[in-house]
């Protein structure tokens, strides 16, 4: 897979994104959070027969807040091992493992996240615990791949000389692999973290209490308005991350 | 000083280097030359450890490179690859400070260091400085190359093809312009190349390898004279190795004194090759021409006669 691939399918979507986009995006998304009351006349016209039109068995701030949590949390981790991980079998001790670790992330990448809960809670039980796992988990994938194909990537002319004129392999790991990667580790970080924004709502199907709280319940008493308050809050916090990794990514390859 | 004993490398079954010794003596400059996969590549790279030998001995002024910490021993030697390596994300300047930095030089003496080469390189220092890898010619890259591998000031410079990506009319210059730096600075240089033509140009020391082992070693024009077998000869051009071998001898070497005769009207710069005098003279149908020097004033004349060193 070329750089230019994987880097070029984040910087098409840069239509919604101007300067501000990101913190434009995050002002909405509080705005909306606090504001949601006053929205009621058309939630009330959407569902007419419904008591409640406002989704009120807990703030929307604070299953923002949950939400926030879990994914940060999740995707922290994902970083860590994934970016690691992907590091470690690219160095010498690590190479044997190298064609495993790059055929199960190609291979999970088409595992629905649906699928990764069902699996979850049976082994973890309900709660928001593993709903982290679980989006651990699935957030890996992209992450590892993408960094493997960033240091893979690399002109191995590159890597020939920096070995050539003397740099330790810490050198060559942190002041040439990394850097010359970074952009590609980046999209990778973008899509685990988008995606999994999206699925954290799932998790309120397992006890979990974020965002997609509203969703489910609206589901399951039959009130079109919860769904779409809920849709609309993660809708506007995957674009607001999104549109800040497009930012940071930007950056970086405008640096290269 | 760079000795070869012995020095074998397989890999795996396979032998790619096999029993070769060599010398490359203090301020040589010593050009591997042979088809692809004959191992020359893989020898210049065991020098600098970037590949272990399996059996034999590599000494640098004498002592064993085994003995040396690689990445000190690598610190210590030049290397230049054909497709540069430059880093594409560091600017041409702190691609050449890059051996200086990781000798903990003071960051002042870096960048003078740094300017030094730029300018020795013929790459202006406000033009170039701020500059990426990729905003530069090819020709350009390869010389921030070669100024990367001179920075720490090595004894030692590795050349493995450097210029083999390059269009003939920047590799001519380059080569030009690397004799002109090894004259300066007298390396030790162990040079790669699969070109006769550049091996010819540069070497002091021509080495011929093929499947592993050297078949013959010694002057360029030792080499042309007396080839040991029809390898040797057919790597050096065959039968047109008279006018490689012509290509290395100087007009100068050859002209005779002005004569009481006419000048004749075409000319040929004494520091010229004979190669260039014969195509001139095919070129114009005359058998005499006028040897001229740097000013474009007459010196000398140059026959055919003299030119093919006939007796008569």
């Amino acid at each position: 897979m070329s750089r230019r691939a994987v880097v070029g399918r984040g910087l098409r979507l840069r239509w919604w994104l101007g300067e501000w986009g990101p913190l434009a995006w995050l002002g909405l998304l509080l705005v909306l959070c606090l504001g949601m009351g006053e929205l009621e006349g058309p939630f009330r016209w959407i569902e007419p027969d419904s008591r409640e039109v406002l989704y009120a068995r807990s703030s929307f701030l604070a299953l923002l807040g949950q939400h926030v949590l879990v994914v940060g949390l999740a995707s922290l981790a994902a970083v860590m091992i994934g970016v690691g991980g992907a590091i470690a079998v690219t160095r010498p001790f690590g190479r044997d493992f190298l064609p495993l670790v790059s055929q199960l992330a190609s291979i999970g990448q088409t595992f629905p996240p649906v699928a990764v809960l069902a699996l979850a809670v049976p082994v973890l039980g309900f709660g928001t615990l593993p709903i982290i796992v679980a989006l651990l988990l699935y957030g890996l994938l992209p992450i590892v791949r993408n960094t493997l194909a960033g240091i893979q990537g690399i002109d191995p002319g590159v890597h020939e000389a920096a070995r050539g004129m003397g740099m330790t392999r810490r050198q060559i790991l942190l002041q040439v692999e990394l850097p010359l990667a970074a952009p590609v580790i980046l999209a990778g970080v973008r899509t685990s973290v988008t995606v999994n924004v999206a699925t954290a709502a799932i998790g309120a199907t397992v006890g979990a209490s974020n965002l997609g709280d509203p969703i489910i319940s609206g589901i399951v008493n039959g009130n079109t308005a919860y769904v779409l308050q809920g849709a609309m809050l993660i809708g506007l916090l995957a674009i607001t991350v999104d549109s800040a990794f497009e930012r940071v990514q930007r950056r970086l390859v405008q640096r290269v | 000083m760079i000795e070869l004993f012995g020095v074998t490398k397989h890999f795996g079954e396979e032998v790619a280097v096999d029993g070769i010794s060599l010398r490359v003596a203090k301020g040589e400059l010593c050009v591997l030359v042979g088809t692809s996969g004959c191992g020359k590549s893989t020898t210049l790279r065991m020098i600098n450890r970037l590949i272990e030998h399996t059996a034999g001995e590599i000494h640098l002024d004498g002592q064993p490179v085994r003995t040396f910490d690689e990445v000190t021993l690598r610190r210590r030697i030049g290397y230049v690859i054909q497709n540069t390596g430059l880093f594409p994300h560091w600017t041409v300047a702190r691609n050449i400070g890059l051996v200086p930095r990781l000798l903990k030089w003071p960051r002042q003496r870096v960048r003078e260091r740094v300017e030094e080469l730029m300018a020795l390189l013929g790459l202006p220092m406000a033009e170039f400085a701020d500059k990426y890898p990729r905003q530069l010619s090819g020709g350009q890259a390869q010389r921030v190359g070669v100024a990367r591998a001179l920075a720490a000031d090595p004894e030692i410079l590795l050349m493995d093809e450097p210029f083999g990506a390059l269009d003939p009319i920047t590799r001519e210059a380059l080569q030009l312009e690397l004799l002109d730096l090894q004259a300066r600075l007298h390396k030790t240089i162990v040079f790669v190349t699969h070109d006769m033509d550049e091996a010819l140009r540069l070497a002091d020391r021509l080495v011929v390898m093929r499947q592993g082992r050297i078949v013959q070693q010694g002057a360029p024009v030792e080499l042309l004279h007396a080839p040991a077998d029809e390898f040797v000869a057919s790597l050096l051009g065959g039968d047109t190795r008279g006018l490689k071998e012509a290509a290395l001898t100087r007009v100068r070497d050859r002209m005779l004194p002005l004569g009481p005769r006419l000048l004749a009207h075409e000319r040929v710069a004494v520091d010229a090759p004979l190669s260039q005098a014969l195509s001139l003279m095919l070129w114009h149908r005359v058998d005499r021409l006028t040897v001229v020097d740097d000013e474009d004033i007459p010196i000398g004349e140059l026959s055919l006669r003299r030119l093919v060193g006939s007796k008569t």
